[in-house]
């Protein structure tokens, strides 16, 4: 996979481009150079034990970055399915272990206990983050796929994924 | 709700006082692609744009009112057709997307026949089948995009079975019996969701948890905006998709495509339980 847009909200990867939460900036690096390609985001996701590879996801933040006149880098009502980078033929050696999941994409601010998260996991998620849902139907919509990574909140990255990842640049 | 928007509201309805006489006995609001009610006799047609001040930004939606009645018959009812809506995922706000609605209600319509292109979550849906909404989820109201899902997704389905939705079953159920081609009405639960991407297949896997039948971007805030007024409100909707691990989802031409073919049962049903 030749990653064209590497997007880091964990602050943790060599070569990324670093973000503290999904905003405008994020939506116009995902668009300047236009259609296809590809995004690694790198983002903390809460109710994981290990890093992991997102598999699907489920919009929960009530919102959706593309609401409002539809820019013409895509279509006014993408299909998203089939966006995430997660066969293990297309990653990177060192990133093929990791588990798949699907997460939940919730809003910043939002209260989450064991209540949260246990509603989530019934839903079919295994963690919630903040950041990729989002990031993910801005590139989907600009027809590009998508490898995310999450990973524990608060926990630093190994040094061998951290090599691993270094790889995609 | 600001006053130039309330303001909105009534001029629309004194628009059309001015330009239609006498209060139409029903009206109905067509979503994407969806085709009924035409050739109403000594009809008048009014964009949008006049109508309301704005017109709707889709494909599909044409964006102009019809008032008519709806045969040749001397005691034949006046039926108002809103050809298009408007939607969240356009930028609008609340108070734009209920518009049509609130101006259906503030008119002194009585009823209100609301239908959409929905995707089919219920795996013994086919695409084309006309489902009448029995129940509906709202995860598009405002104040979730302030708050997220979580609230949503732990409330109960919303019932919304009443005497209009109940005769679009009786009469479907007759045209069933009456006519092979005219296929059995689907009667379940509508998801509506803000859009505008479609959703992704472990979505559609959280919706069938919460047992939604057919999922949508629209409907359920036209549906809240005429709660507690006198016009009472049944909507329809036409399976475009059905989605499916081992199918590839379609986009919006499909939806189009499939709401054609759906389009003249639902015509005869309308003009049945209009008539």
């Amino acid at each position: 996979m030749s990653a064209k847009k590497l997007i880091d909200f964990t602050g943790q990867a060599k070569g990324f481009q670093k973000h503290d939460r999904f905003d405008d900036n994020v939506v116009n690096e995902l668009r300047k150079d236009g259609a296809g390609g590809e995004v690694v985001v790198i983002d903390y996701a809460i109710g994981l034990s290990e890093p992991a590879i997102v598999s699907d996801h489920l919009n929960l933040t009530g919102s959706s970055p593309l609401c409002g006149p539809n820019n013409p880098i895509g279509e006014r009502f993408p299909v998203v399915n089939d966006i995430y980078v997660c066969d293990d033929a297309k990653l990177p050696k060192g990133l093929q272990s990791l588990k798949k999941i699907v997460i939940a994409g919730l809003k910043d601010g939002v209260k989450t206990g064991e209540k949260e998260l246990e509603l989530i996991k019934s839903m079919g998620a295994e963690a919630f983050c903040k950041n990729v849902v989002h990031t993910m139907i801005v590139a989907a919509h600009a027809k590009k796929k998508v490898l995310a990574i999450v990973v524990p909140e608060g926990k630093t990255l190994s040094a061998d994924l951290l090599a691993a990842i270094a790889e995609l640049n | 709700m600001s006053q130039a928007v309330a303001d909105r509201a009534e001029n629309a309805v004194a628009y059309l006082k001015d330009k239609v006489t006498g209060i139409p006995a029903a009206a109905v609001v067509l979503g994407s692609g969806v085709s009924v009610l035409e050739g109403l006799v000594d009809s008048k047609s009014f964009p949008f744009l006049d109508v309301f001040g704005i017109s709707p930004s889709v494909h599909g939606h044409s964006g102009n009112v019809t008032v008519g009645r709806l045969s040749e018959a001397e005691d034949a009812p006046l039926i108002a057709v809103f050809r298009g809506r408007f939607h969240l995922y356009e930028g609008h706000d609340w108070s734009v997307v209920t518009l049509a609605a609130r101006v259906v209600a503030l008119w002194g319509v009585k009823k209100l026949l609301l239908t959409n292109a929905a995707g089919g979550l219920n795996k013994d849906y086919h695409v084309g089948d006309l489902m009448v909404l029995t129940g509906y989820r709202d995860h598009l109201s405002p104040e979730l995009a302030q708050t997220g899902l979580l609230s949503a997704i732990a409330k109960p389905t919303t019932k919304c079975s009443n005497a209009l939705s109940d005769e679009l079953l009786k009469v479907g159920e007759q045209l069933a019996k009456d006519d092979k081609e005219f296929r059995p009405l689907r009667q379940g639960t509508y998801c509506a969701l803000a859009g505008p991407n479609y959703e992704t297949m472990a979505e559609i896997e959280m919706l069938r948890r919460l047992k939604g039948d057919a999922v949508g971007m629209s409907t359920v805030p036209e549906m809240l905006a005429v709660e507690g007024t006198g016009t009472m409100a049944a909507a329809v909707s036409v399976i475009t998709n059905v989605w499916r691990e081992d199918e590839p989802m379609g986009g919006h031409e499909e939806v189009l495509e499939a709401s054609k073919m759906a389009s003249k049962r639902l015509d005869q049903l309308f003009r049945k339980v209009l008539g």
